[in-house]
């Protein structure tokens, strides 16, 4: 706040009035590095994204469209993808972007220090034809290669070789950790973690500047009446979340808008597939009843979606059919119907499966990952209880969940997924595979569900050319999923942003916040 | 006298240990850090490599003995959620929170024995009899609450005061303060009211009953009987009087105004160390939540043993007793 005050002394002594492009914004959670490569995480990746620029981006419709590359082709016969950089390209200090840059960061995102070299498993080698141009060799045809490296973020070799920060270091930090070196069309001219981040825009950006900032200042605020106060009194312009409780209110005020959208974000409810036995309540060691299909879908009729979103989510989230929302690359059309609300039938599967009186058993839940995430589950409970089946609740803070989950400690517990790649094969990978720590398989597929056809369909997916052909293989994938019940999918989490109405700002559904598509009047 | 201030401050570190591990045995209910410093797509190998790295496989009593050595020497580590020094970070965030609390405990004496006394000598007094009852707000709505109301009507209705944060900021070497700016100096009101409220109350109420308490005593009568001035009465004889047992409760206050302006910090998003340890919480940081237990438990126990050393000094019955024993 220093330099507000010294732009508000420069603009007394010129005698003109305050600086309307000055903008302020408030998310709740802060950063924890400015290094791109080090954490792959939205709060991360999504601030980043205004400093640092990817050989592509997503625009405004989460479309893949040229950033530092300004065209790409395939090589071969799906060897790999050849990628044509942008000429005249500086970082924020002066220095020019080339191919060098390009192999420097490939190195440095894919190493064994990076958080993000997942994204490069496909790949085989990245080769510098000349200055311009680079090749990418993938191990496999990969049709979608391009569309997954949208938050690969350049760096530039001089700069982080100069300040010892060649490697991402996020145990003990680094030069990068604190300071940025980007593209981008913002460059960070303050930064104190977990206070404020102070964006400028980059003199030399390519690009055309859409927007008419000419300072920008984030501060983390995690309290959300606190945010909620500051974006009323114009402390702040915008703010990412609006409590949902709050959206009616905030969206009466004239002062201020609420824009809301749909998440990548889905919903579900996910299963002890392996275990043979329940661990919870006093049904604790009789067999596992959600091993059947049907005890599954009975779950899936018993739950009232609707409801849930217009008492719980006040009407601010659409109901999911699949693991990924409508607007993912590869969403199945052919399964777009979820199952109906029909308690009759949740009894009749039930007693088909053998539990005409049902049963009891334990649901884990986190209460502070997910939108109302506890008072969802507690939703959930009392549907189930009308079909006759009765659930215990545990809810814990997520920092306590991850560990339940990845030691097996529940019977059906909350999850929601948001796929990094915007695309259908992602939770495919994660969530549907048969873990494989080798292959890299199902990781977050805590239940260990399992399906030979979908095991045998991922790698085909994976490497498939043709769109038609590999969307027939989703559309299949989602059709098992949908018939074995292997989640439930509940909702695809509502995005419910505050903006003081003179500001004009697009929202993006992966739900990062674009400082170049703001203007404010 | 030496004797008993070494024995005290043995008795100190044992508290320190003490309270150190029972933080560290803690930290495993808080939750696992690792699924915050990587990402979903990372790897059950990632994970475990990450574990080994930081040390936390180790048993709990490795990992606090570990972490006591290096603090001996001044090393409390890295944050995980900042990767920077956390002693660079306490030190940063320490003079919001000092600033903060200077300002909200002068406000809470000040106002505290003004309205203490007032209530005490007026105590009929329809102003006194309002002062009382609006002191029971203070007394028993949640600094939380206060603090949400206050935004409620100063800044967002009438738009005076800042919402959050501490303003413009000069820094004078290492220190920054926000005294110097007029927005610096704005920022501080609506947060050290909320804070000072409760001990202002607190004090208010104990200079009152001291005072009717000292007012009844026969050397105030037989001051008043003399023809002395009322004013020296009240403030020469009554006061001072009171002053003991405020003193005492007033120096215990201010070890807490510093440890529980969690809530307050979190309120106003004010950038202090009580904000710092919220989201270290939140993060499951443990080097953050550890040395910042530490600093706090330090910050107890020397003002105990500080003011049990007063003792001495002010109750001059103390050391007659002891003195007798001894001969």
């Amino acid at each position: 706040m220093r330099q507000i005050g010294m732009a508000t002394a420069l603009c007394a002594l010129m005698g003109t009035h305050a600086v309307a492009e000055e903008f302020k914004w408030a998310g709740t959670t802060d950063p924890q590095t400015l290094d791109p490569h080090a954490v792959n995480s939205a709060p991360v990746l999504g601030f980043l994204n205004n400093v640092y620029e990817g050989l592509v981006r997503r625009g405004k419709d989460m479309t893949i469209e040229p950033a530092l590359a300004t065209s790409w082709e395939p090589i071969g016969e799906g060897e790999g993808w050849r990628f044509k950089l942008r000429e005249g390209v500086t970082f924020h200090d002066g220095a020019a972007f080339d191919a060098e840059d390009v192999q420097f960061s490939y190195e440095r995102a894919s190493g064994e220090a990076a958080d993000t070299r997942s994204w490069f498993s496909p790949v085989a080698s990245l080769e510098v034809v000349d200055p311009y141009t680079i090749d990418i060799k993938t191990n496999a045809p990969n049709p979608i290669f391009p569309d997954s490296i949208a938050n690969w973020m350049i760096v530039d070799k001089g700069w982080a070789e100069a300040n010892a920060a060649a490697t991402p270091n996020k145990e003990e930090g680094n030069f990068a950790t604190l300071n940025a070196n980007g593209t981008g069309a913002f460059k960070v001219t303050a930064r104190e973690p977990g206070l404020r981040t102070v964006l400028e825009p980059h003199d030399g950006w390519w690009g055309e500047a859409e927007h008419n900032i000419t300072r920008a200042e984030f501060t983390p605020i995690q309290n959300p009446a606190t945010a909620v106060a500051a974006l009323l009194s114009g402390d702040v312009d915008f703010i990412n979340p609006v409590p949902i409780q709050d959206a009616a209110r905030l969206a009466s005020n004239p002062d201020v808008n609420v824009i809301q959208g749909i998440e990548a974000r889905v919903i579900m409810l996910g299963f002890g597939h392996e275990a043979a036995e329940l661990k919870y309540t006093g049904d604790a060691g009789k067999p596992n009843p959600f091993q059947d299909a049907k005890v599954r879908q009975a779950v899936a009729h018993a739950v009232n979606v609707p409801a849930i979103l217009q008492t719980i989510m006040r009407g601010n989230a659409e109901p999911a059919s699949q693991l990924v929302s409508p607007a993912m690359r590869g969403y199945s059309e052919a399964n777009a119907a979820r199952p109906a609300y029909d308690v009759e039938a949740a009894k009749a599967l039930l007693a088909e499966a053998g539990y005409p009186d049902g049963f009891s058993f334990g649901l884990k839940c986190p209460n502070n990952r997910y939108l109302n995430d506890e008072a969802v589950c507690q939703g959930v409970v009392s549907m189930l209880a009308q079909a006759g089946i009765t659930a215990e609740l545990d809810a814990m803070p997520v920092q306590n969940y991850w560990p339940e989950l990845r030691e097996d400690n529940f019977d059906m517990y909350l999850l929601g997924w948001s796929p990094g790649t915007f695309d259908a094969e992602h939770p495919l990978r994660f969530l549907a595979s048969t873990p494989n720590a080798e292959k890299k398989l199902g990781s977050w597929n805590f239940g260990g569900y399992s399906n030979a056809r979908i095991d045998e369909m991922l790698p085909i997916i994976q490497s498939e050319i043709d769109d038609t052909k590999r969307q027939a293989m989703l559309d299949e994938a989602a059709e098992i999923l949908q018939d074995e019940m292997a989640y439930v999918p509940l909702y695809v989490q509502p995005l419910v942003w505050g903006v003081r109405s003179n500001v004009e700002m697009t929202q993006r559904p992966d739900n990062f916040f674009i400082l170049r598509w703001v203007t404010v009047n | 006298m030496l004797a008993y201030i070494l024995r005290r401050a043995a008795q100190s570190v044992l508290v320190l240990l003490v309270v150190g591990l029972i933080a560290f045995s803690m930290f495993r209910f808080i939750g696992d850090p690792i699924d915050n410093m990587l990402g979903q797509e990372a790897q059950q190998e990632d994970i475990d490599r990450l574990r080994t790295e930081l040390g936390l496989d180790a048993p709990l009593l490795v990992q606090y003995v570990r972490f006591l050595s290096s603090a001996v020497q001044g090393d409390f580590g890295v944050s995980y959620g900042q990767g920077r020094p956390v002693a660079d970070i306490l030190a940063e965030r320490a003079p919001a929170t000092l600033e903060l609390a200077l300002v909200s405990g002068t406000l809470a004496i000040s106002f505290g024995i003004v309205f203490g006394v007032f209530t005490a000598i007026r105590r009929n007094g329809f102003a006194a009899q309002a002062i009382m009852s609006l002191s029971l707000i203070g007394v028993s709505l949640p600094t939380f609450l206060i603090g949400i109301l206050l935004i409620y009507v100063f800044s967002v209705e009438l738009g005076w005061l800042p919402s959050f944060g501490r303003g413009e900021t000069v820094e004078l070497g290492w220190w920054t303060t926000g005294f110097a700016t007029r927005s610096g100096l704005l920022a501080l009101i609506l947060p050290s009211i909320t804070l000072g409220l409760y001990q202002m109350t607190l004090i208010m109420r104990l200079v009152r009953s001291e005072m009717l308490e000292v007012l009844r005593q026969d050397y105030i009568r037989f001051a008043r009987a003399r023809g002395l001035r009322t004013r020296t009465v009240y403030f020469r004889h009554a006061l001072v009087n009171t002053l003991v047992p405020v003193t005492t409760v007033i120096g215990l206050q201010l070890g807490s105004i510093i440890a529980f302006g969690i809530v307050t910090e979190t309120v106003f998003q004010w950038p202090g160390l009580g904000l710092l340890f919220v989201n270290a919480i939140q993060f499951v940081d443990i080097p953050v939540m550890a040395a910042y237990l530490m600093l706090i438990s330090v910050m107890f126990v020397l003002i105990n043993l500080f003011v049990d050393v007063l003792y001495f000094f002010i109750d001059p019955r103390l050391r007659v007793d002891r003195s007798e024993a001894s001969a």
